[in-house]
């Protein structure tokens, strides 16, 4: 992704937060929650018994949304975490070149700065184009980063 | 899943069992912050009544243990403790120790803030007792105040009122006033420092505004600072050290400087900085550390441990495995 194309997705972005702040108490399994500035889909969470004061303690252990890398932290329960603004858009895949997806969103525009993904879902993804079937990419966006998580099939409307 | 986390979580309390903790917390020979430390971890077994009431009652025999202790501030915490519990089984205990008059006041205070807490019907005659009986005036107005907690948790109100859920985990004093009515800060402020109203009418102010959580609530609270009951204002600073905000430091280490104010005020602030645990707190705290008042040096020490506990990278606040 050039700079550009990093610039341009920036400010069609503008006017909605990339997070928000959130009790960490409030957390749950299965949400999402921001670790070491990464967007991260929370795994598990404990919580610590209470002193005194009746602070508890929350570990989280949450997986980047993107690289899938295990990340965990440990906040006082009554402290706010950021919680990713996550998106999930579907597109419809016009093309795959030089790595990266081509494809359109509703307004008809053109979208090219997502990659194609990598492994196994790339490889499915790419047959079943080379196949010429009509398909459906769900794109993930969260703090200024895209990615594809998985296609389907379309129906042909004609 | 077992992270490094979870591994020392499961460390601590698997090689703690009932007894070790109870060695732990009646021993002179152990660190003040261990024997805290060691309360706590039995508060949590105390208070498992429902699932494991053998273990449970044993924990509140062995947390009941301390009270021939001198320390005034460990047998405070002790009662304290049992009170959170809502285990009865420690009621016949706090009542003998709250008519005690051998029993420092911050004990028997904490003992009848206990009762309260703990909602017992049965205490009301030994609470008027104290309320009429008792010479140090903090222990007569937390009698005063359980009473009220106790007539108010057995009332159609305690079904009825529309509270605010607690971020904390405490029982407290009084609840916090109902959210039907929408106050404005102000109007609370007037209330919490209103000599003229009953004691728990103002505590239930200072808990709504705490449960509001704001810097405007905080400033609001700390006018309480300059009320003349040593009780009130001790709470205010309790209060502070749950919210845990760095925005009541200031307030704190202005009462914990207070050498002519009452020891359980002071003792009150200082862990409410070790609560807090921004690390300006610290240089604070370590000067405490050979204050004369025994309540307030001592509750240096558990502040600074606390502070500790509070910036690691421990889950649990229990006592190091190799602490006995």
């Amino acid at each position: 992704m050039s700079d550009d194309e990093q610039h341009t997705f920036e400010t069609a972005d503008a006017g909605s937060s990339a997070t928000f702040p959130m009790q960490c108490s409030a957390l749950r399994k299965n949400g999402f929650v921001v670790i070491k500035g990464r967007p991260c889909k929370i795994v598990d969470m404990s919580t610590s018994k209470t002193g005194k004061h009746g602070h508890a303690k929350v570990h989280l252990v949450a997986i980047d949304i993107f690289t899938q890398k295990k990340l965990e932290d440990l906040s006082p329960s009554t402290h706010n975490m950021e919680v990713p603004v996550v998106k999930r858009t579907e597109f419809q895949l016009l093309d795959i070149d030089d790595g990266f997806l081509s494809l359109m969103t509703m307004d008809g525009e053109t979208k090219d700065d997502v990659r194609a993904p990598e492994g196994e879902l790339g490889e499915t993804m790419q047959a079943a184009f080379d196949e010429g079937k009509d398909l459906m990419v769900t794109i993930i966006s969260a703090m200024g980063e895209e990615a594809a998580i998985s296609f389907k099939e379309t129906a042909r409307a004609d | 899943m077992s992270t490094n986390f979870e591994k020392h979580y499961q460390k601590v309390i698997d090689e703690k069992d009932l007894e070790q903790l109870r060695d732990v917390l009646v021993s002179k020979d152990s660190e003040l912050a261990n024997r805290f430390r060691a309360l706590f971890n039995l508060k949590c077994v105390a208070e498992a009544f429902e699932k494991d009431p053998e273990d449970a009652n044993k924990a509140v025999q062995f947390i009941a243990e301390t009270f021939v202790d001198d320390s005034e501030l460990l047998k405070h915490e002790v009662a304290y403790v049992l009170g959170q519990t809502k285990n009865m089984t420690s009621c016949p205990i706090l009542r003998k120790v709250m008519l005690d008059a051998e029993q420092q006041p911050m004990v028997r205070h904490e003992a009848a803030e206990a009762l309260g807490a703990l909602g017992d019907l049965d205490s009301l005659d030994d609470l008027k007792t104290v309320l009429e009986k008792d010479p140090h005036p903090a222990v007569q107005q937390t009698a005063e105040l359980a009473i009220g907690r106790i007539n108010w948790a057995h009332s159609a109100k305690a079904e009825e009122e529309q509270l605010q859920e607690s971020l904390y985990s405490s029982t407290d004093p009084a609840p916090p006033l109902a959210l039907d009515k929408d106050y404005k800060i102000a109007e609370l402020q007037k209330l919490l420092t209103d000599q003229s109203k009953p004691m728990f009418d103002r505590y239930r102010a200072m808990f709504r505004l705490r449960d509001i959580g704001t810097n405007e609530s905080i400033y609001a609270l700390a006018t309480g600072f300059d009320d003349p009951s040593a009780l009130f204002k001790h709470e205010i600073a309790y209060v502070f050290g749950q919210m845990g905000n760095p925005a009541a430091v200031p307030r704190l280490v202005e009462v914990l400087a207070r050498m002519e104010e009452a020891p359980m005020v002071r003792h009150e602030a200082a862990e409410a900085l070790g609560a807090i645990a921004t690390p300006d707190v610290v240089p604070v705290l370590k000067m405490y550390l050979n204050d004369p008042v025994d309540v307030v040096r001592e509750s240096a020490i558990v502040a600074l441990d606390m502070y500790e506990y509070e910036n690691s990278n421990e889950l649990e606040y229990a006592p190091p495995t190799a602490a006995n």
